[in-house]
């Protein structure tokens, strides 16, 4: 039986290869939850992903620093300073609050998705953030500002697009400096890719007063059948705490 | 055999899409759980539990330590300073406690797992339909515990352990010990009322094992807030580690 799998496993890999969309290298053995693979179907994205290739700096799809305003350039520049003289600015993370998007789905920790017929929901590991994506209906007419923003959902083809307003502005958009204000509009197309064993999530941020026009980037993560998420507690121990104000002395 | 079937699937259509037919199928296998089995929806508790009884309306059998904690913990909440409570610095619940926070749950079903997502905390729980619960030895002990679940008819049958001991299981101050198991039985008793009974084993604190009923009503179209513990208590997240 396990046999068969794997052969059916490599013969998938093969094919794929031959095609030169990328032999799957997060191929696992051993016992699985779930399937060694994603399901075929291209709209079920259920299951535990796991960032690849993780960068604490999101850069642009252009391989650059997004493009700032003198504004956001300046809040950058500020942070990195504060950062190599060894008194960093805190980010949301550091006082236990929710992540912020995308910051959250540029975490090193898993993330399971879950669908249901009018939600969308995805369960990070890191600081149990839980976002939750309603599918097929517009934004609320009034949306009150928090971390996660409010998340609409639909398809386009094999393509999950999240689009996210409502942000309040005490999130950053990665762990270095980049920041963004409450008028902060997050778009991401989310889709596997590999044959099932990856998904791509293309993020489109725009934000006109931190950013001179809207800038993409691109984070993967890897299906992680062998995984559950575990129980990640901020508050217990927190080791980034800063003690008062909104910078930690070392 | 299944598996395998279904592996072979995934090959055929690979094969095809590398032939260059076109291959669209989005079927988007959304789960539809069996109608007495489908909790899914946002669900409210009903009542005040905030000092839990057991079913019959009594105090639950403390043993004679126990009884002297609990005792202790009413005091320090009568005098405003109940330092027992860790949910004043912004920790989890734990169970059952979350259990009877007057603050929505949502739940959301796969053939594999339930999920409770309780509003209070942003916390999520998953009930694992797919693994048996590990010995308690081998389980590291921590706020929420581990479950697992099996369904019985149309009753959701959960148990669960692998707690630390610095939860209470309600805000009154009921101690457990971190041998304590939970069962669960729950199921609805009409489309807008979910029943969970609850029974507590915990030979280090109780002198048997007890039980207590909740029931939560259905909250149509309610969407969870962003509840942030930390972002009213900023400086929560700052206290030591407890024990």
């Amino acid at each position: 039986m396990r046999c068969l799998l794997r052969g059916s496993i490599l013969g998938l890999a093969v094919l794929m290869s031959a095609a030169s969309v990328g032999a799957p290298s997060d191929v696992i053995d051993g016992p699985l939850v779930r399937s060694a693979v994603s399901s075929s179907d291209a709209r079920d994205l259920s299951g535990v992903w796991y960032i690849r290739l993780y960068n604490p700096q999101i850069n642009s799809t252009l391989g650059r620093l997004p493009p700032f305003t003198a504004r956001g350039k300046a809040e950058w520049d500020a942070r990195v300073k504060a950062a190599k003289d060894g008194s960093p600015i805190a980010d949301a993370s550091s006082y236990c609050w929710p992540h912020g998007v995308p910051r959250v789905m540029n975490s090193p920790y898993p993330i399971q998705i879950i669908q249901t017929a009018g939600e969308t929901v995805i369960v990070h590991e890191v600081a149990h953030n839980i976002r939750h994506i309603y599918m097929d209906q517009p934004h609320p007419q009034s949306v009150t500002p928090s971390f996660l923003g409010d998340s609409a959902g639909h398809w386009e083809g094999d393509t999950l697009v999240i689009d996210t307003v409502g942000f309040n502005d005490r999130t950053w958009i990665d762990e270095i400096g980049v920041i963004h204000g409450k008028q902060l509009h997050v778009t991401e197309r989310i889709r596997k890719i590999e044959g099932g064993h990856a998904l791509e999530n293309i993020v489109r941020i725009d934000d006109p007063e931190f950013f001179t026009e809207p800038w993409y980037a691109r984070i993967t993560y890897a299906w992680r059948p062998d995984l559950r998420i575990a129980e990640y507690i901020c508050e217990e121990n927190n080791r980034n705490m800063p003690v008062s104000g909104h910078t930690a002395k070392k | 055999m299944m598996r395998n079937l279904r592996l072979l699937r995934v090959l055929v259509l690979g094969a095809l899409t590398l032939g260059g037919a076109t291959v669209v199928a989005y079927a988007q296998a959304i789960y539809h759980p069996p109608p007495g089995q489908n909790f899914e929806g946002v669900w409210l508790i009903q009542g005040d539990h905030s000092a839990v009884k057991t079913i019959e309306g009594k105090l639950p059998p403390l043993n004679k330590a126990a009884a002297a904690r609990y005792a202790a913990a009413l005091k320090a909440r009568q005098n405003g300073k109940p330092d027992f409570d860790t949910i004043q610095t912004c920790k989890p619940h734990g169970l059952p406690r979350i259990l009877f926070a007057a603050y929505p749950i949502e739940v959301v079903q796969e053939p594999t797992q339930v999920t409770f997502i309780h509003e209070v905390h942003h916390m999520p729980r998953m009930v694992y339909l797919d693994m048996p619960l590990p010995e308690l030895a081998d389980m590291d002990p921590n706020w929420m515990g581990q479950s697992t679940g099996r369904w019985e008819g149309d009753t959701l049958v959960v148990n669960s352990q692998g707690f630390n001991d610095l939860t209470t299981l309600d805000s009154a101050g009921l101690p457990h010990s971190t041998e304590m198991r939970l069962a669960e039985r729950i199921r609805k008793l009409d489309a807008d009322t979910l029943e969970d009974l609850i029974t507590v084993t915990d030979p280090k604190t109780y002198t048997k094992p007890w039980s207590t009923r909740v029931t939560f009503r259905r909250q149509p179209g309610l969407r969870l807030k962003e509840y942030v513990c930390t972002d009213s208590n900023p400086e929560a997240a700052a206290t030591k580690p407890h024990g």
